[in-house]
């Protein structure tokens, strides 16, 4: 009979070790009463080194008024708590399992306390269980960084940084609808490098690239962080200058002409500079769509190609009458 | 000499669940009212020495018909049997002139205590007459299904708002819990149309035991969640994003705790719970139920809209259970009743 007894104890003891979850149970008071082999493993403290010890004084870095807050409900409620990875990486400050292999530093934990009832029915005490949920805590961040980084992928240009056109006309199409309501006004800019054709024959395709990366620095070293910068088409660009009028949007622009007269592009020992051409358009109530927004700053742009280039237009410098024709003036 | 005995409550199964109560041996007449107007007539009728009243129905509910007995001074001992369970629940009624304040479900030795206290009846206890006498008049249709289902959740969602009044200090305003059996595919419209466009916070957790699964929902609309930070008092930085998780956590740890607890109670199981999940934040409602498969087959909805309307919060919670859980824990029900 005794020998059941002992024998029961002893795989049950067992038991307790084996599991692959942190156990401990503990008084109302947080001093320790139960601490199992894997608790004992991964914080390499001896049971008899946390028996009858708070739990607070062995480990620092758990936060006990947290903690003490979020064990109320085991005790006056008896319901057990349930503490998420989300909320907080890990309760206990434990390395990971495979410390080689593993992305991360610690072991990311989901953590159980539930009440455990005295033969008189009362609550004395509480019992913790600690998950390591490492691997799945690093299964969903990778997720939600891939996903992020999808995101990013099928915003941006690859070659410039730049919104790509799908998504900048997106988020023209909601400015625009919010210009409406607003009281600052926009002012939309168009902007082509003159003569793109030429570099691309002379100096190669290569080189051409390298001329729209470098006007792409320019241009979002010249924008402020709320303007809309995309890449329009190839040598194409448009900006929307949120909270900018006409003039202040051409001092932007011709900070940038300027910059980008001045810039020296290397390409495998050669030299090349380039010029831009920019056509600006201040939003205007009586404007009857987005696009004809863009392309009032589209004719100004052809005003500029066909006033010699190297030059900045407004839309209200466009005549009626000595309106050129697109198709003749851009080269 | 026959005592009026009057059973008002909007819930026929709670209505029956009070008469199988009754101990053979107390001389009763009983009649039934299914909201306080129908009461209040039934007292003018001279059926009612003594009513249980419930708190939460349709048309006239507890606290209104408490007041006309009080204003008209109509003679009616009141005793509420009541799935809200709040303190302040209780003190409204108590001093609006209600004798007892029971916690529902009702059950034999419940009213046993009560009514050797009141000196009402002391004699044999055994109801197995009224047990049978209501049994037989029980159908099993769809609609006495679905309003035992209502009852248990009913009991369940008081147990949970008096918990959660107790952490936050206010009072909770206990809806009537909305049941509906529907095709799983239907399931997101019915949160969708709860939540119209706004953005949500969901955490999911399961339950079972013996054959029942469930899916318990807590469900945070991002426009109010501001405000139940604030109430929860986290400290300096409370608009923090930090926070409004452990917000959702708090709230849904006590919820579905209490609810479960109770749930299982009354079916006399006893749950295990999965962990929770972050479905979803910040998301719209179908981006949170569709990165997770969609099943075929029928599935029991109840949601509850739990409202602190002084502080213009709400939050819903939400218990999902597949058919088969349904038939068990309907039989679980009738059995536990008729063989309590």
């Amino acid at each position: 009979m005794i020998n059941d007894e002992i024998m029961q104890m002893h795989w049950q003891h067992d038991l307790l070790s084996s599991i692959e979850v942190g156990i401990v149970v503990m008084d109302k008071h947080f001093n320790v009463e139960v601490w199992n082999q894997f608790m004992e493993n991964h914080a390499d403290l001896r049971p008899s080194e946390v028996i009858g010890k708070s739990l607070f004084s062995l480990f620092p870095e758990i936060e006990e008024s947290w903690l003490r807050g979020k064990a109320e409900p085991v005790f006056n409620l008896r319901t057990p708590v349930f503490i998420i990875w989300e909320q907080r990486p890990y309760l206990f400050q434990f390395g990971t399992n495979r410390p080689i292999t593993s992305d991360a530093t610690y072991m990311f934990q989901n953590v159980t306390m539930f009440p455990l009832s005295s033969p008189t029915g009362e609550i004395n005490k509480l019992c913790m269980l600690v998950y390591d949920v490492t691997d799945q805590a690093l299964g969903k961040l990778h997720v939600e960084r891939l996903n992020d980084e999808l995101q990013q992928m099928s915003c941006v240009d690859g070659l410039t940084g730049l919104y790509n056109r799908r998504y900048w006309q997106e988020r023209f199409d909601s400015h625009f609808k919010l210009q409406r309501r607003r009281d600052n006004t926009s002012t939309a800019m168009m902007l082509d490098i003159d003569h793109f054709k030429n570099i691309n024959d002379t100096y190669g395709h290569q080189a051409g690239d390298e001329v729209i990366k470098t006007l792409a620095r320019v241009i979002q070293k010249s924008v402020r962080e709320t303007d809309l910068a995309g890449r329009y088409g190839g040598e194409e660009f448009a900006i929307i200058l949120v909270d900018s009028n006409q003039q202040n949007a051409a001092k932007v622009a011709d900070r940038i002409r300027r910059l980008a007269e001045a810039m020296m592009v290397e390409h495998e020992g050669q030299q090349i500079k380039f010029t831009v051409s920019v056509g600006l358009s201040e939003y205007r109530a009586d404007v009857k769509s987005n696009m004809a927004w863009l392309e009032q700053a589209d004719q100004a742009l052809y005003l500029s190609k066909h006033s010699g280039r190297n030059c900045v237009s407004t839309w209200d410098m466009v005549g009626a009458d000595s309106a050129p024709n697109p198709e003749q003036a851009k080269a | 000499m026959t005592t009026p005995v009057l059973i008002c409550d909007d819930s026929s199964f709670a209505r029956k669940q009070m008469a199988r109560s009754i101990p053979d041996g107390w001389d009763v007449e009983l009649s039934f009212a299914a909201n306080g107007k129908e009461a209040i007539e039934a007292i003018r009728a001279g059926k009612a020495d003594v009513m249980f009243l419930d708190l939460n129905m349709p048309i006239m509910d507890g606290y209104e018909t408490m007041k006309v007995i009080r204003e008209q001074d109509l003679p009616c001992l009141v005793i509420v049997v009541s799935g809200d369970v709040q303190e302040e629940a209780r003190e409204r009624m108590m001093a609006l002139g209600a004798i007892e304040f029971i916690r529902k479900p009702m059950d034999n030795a419940k009213l046993m205590t009560l009514l050797t206290q009141y000196g009402l009846y002391s004699g044999e206890a055994s109801a197995a007459g009224r047990i049978a006498a209501v049994e037989k008049t029980t159908r099993n249709t769809a609609d006495e299904q679905l309003d035992a289902y209502r009852e248990l959740v009913n009991v369940a969602m008081g147990r949970a708002g008096e918990n959660l009044a107790r952490l936050l200090g206010e009072f909770i305003d206990l809806p009537i819990p909305n049941v509906n059996v529907i095709e799983a595919t239907e399931l997101h419209m019915a949160i969708a149309e709860a939540h119209q466009n706004n953005r949500v916070s969901a955490v999911s957790k399961g339950f079972t035991s013996a054959g029942i699964k469930g899916e318990a929902l807590v469900i945070f609309s991002d426009t109010k969640m501001e405000n139940i930070v604030k109430l929860l008092n986290y400290g300096e930085h409370a608009s923090n994003e930090d926070y409004q998780l452990e917000a959702l956590m708090d709230v849904s740890n006590i919820l579905t705790g209490a609810c479960l607890n109770a749930l299982s109670d009354q079916l006399n199981v006893s749950f295990s719970h999965s962990h929770p999940i972050l479905l979803g934040q910040h998301s719209g409602v179908t981006t949170i139920l569709n990165n997770h498969a969609s099943r075929w087959g029928k599935l029991m909805a109840i949601e509850i809209a739990y409202a602190i309307k002084t502080r213009d919060i709400s939050f819903d919670l939400l218990l999902l259970f597949p058919e088969q859980s349904m038939n068990k824990i309907y039989t679980r029900l009738v059995e536990e009743e008729f063989v309590a």
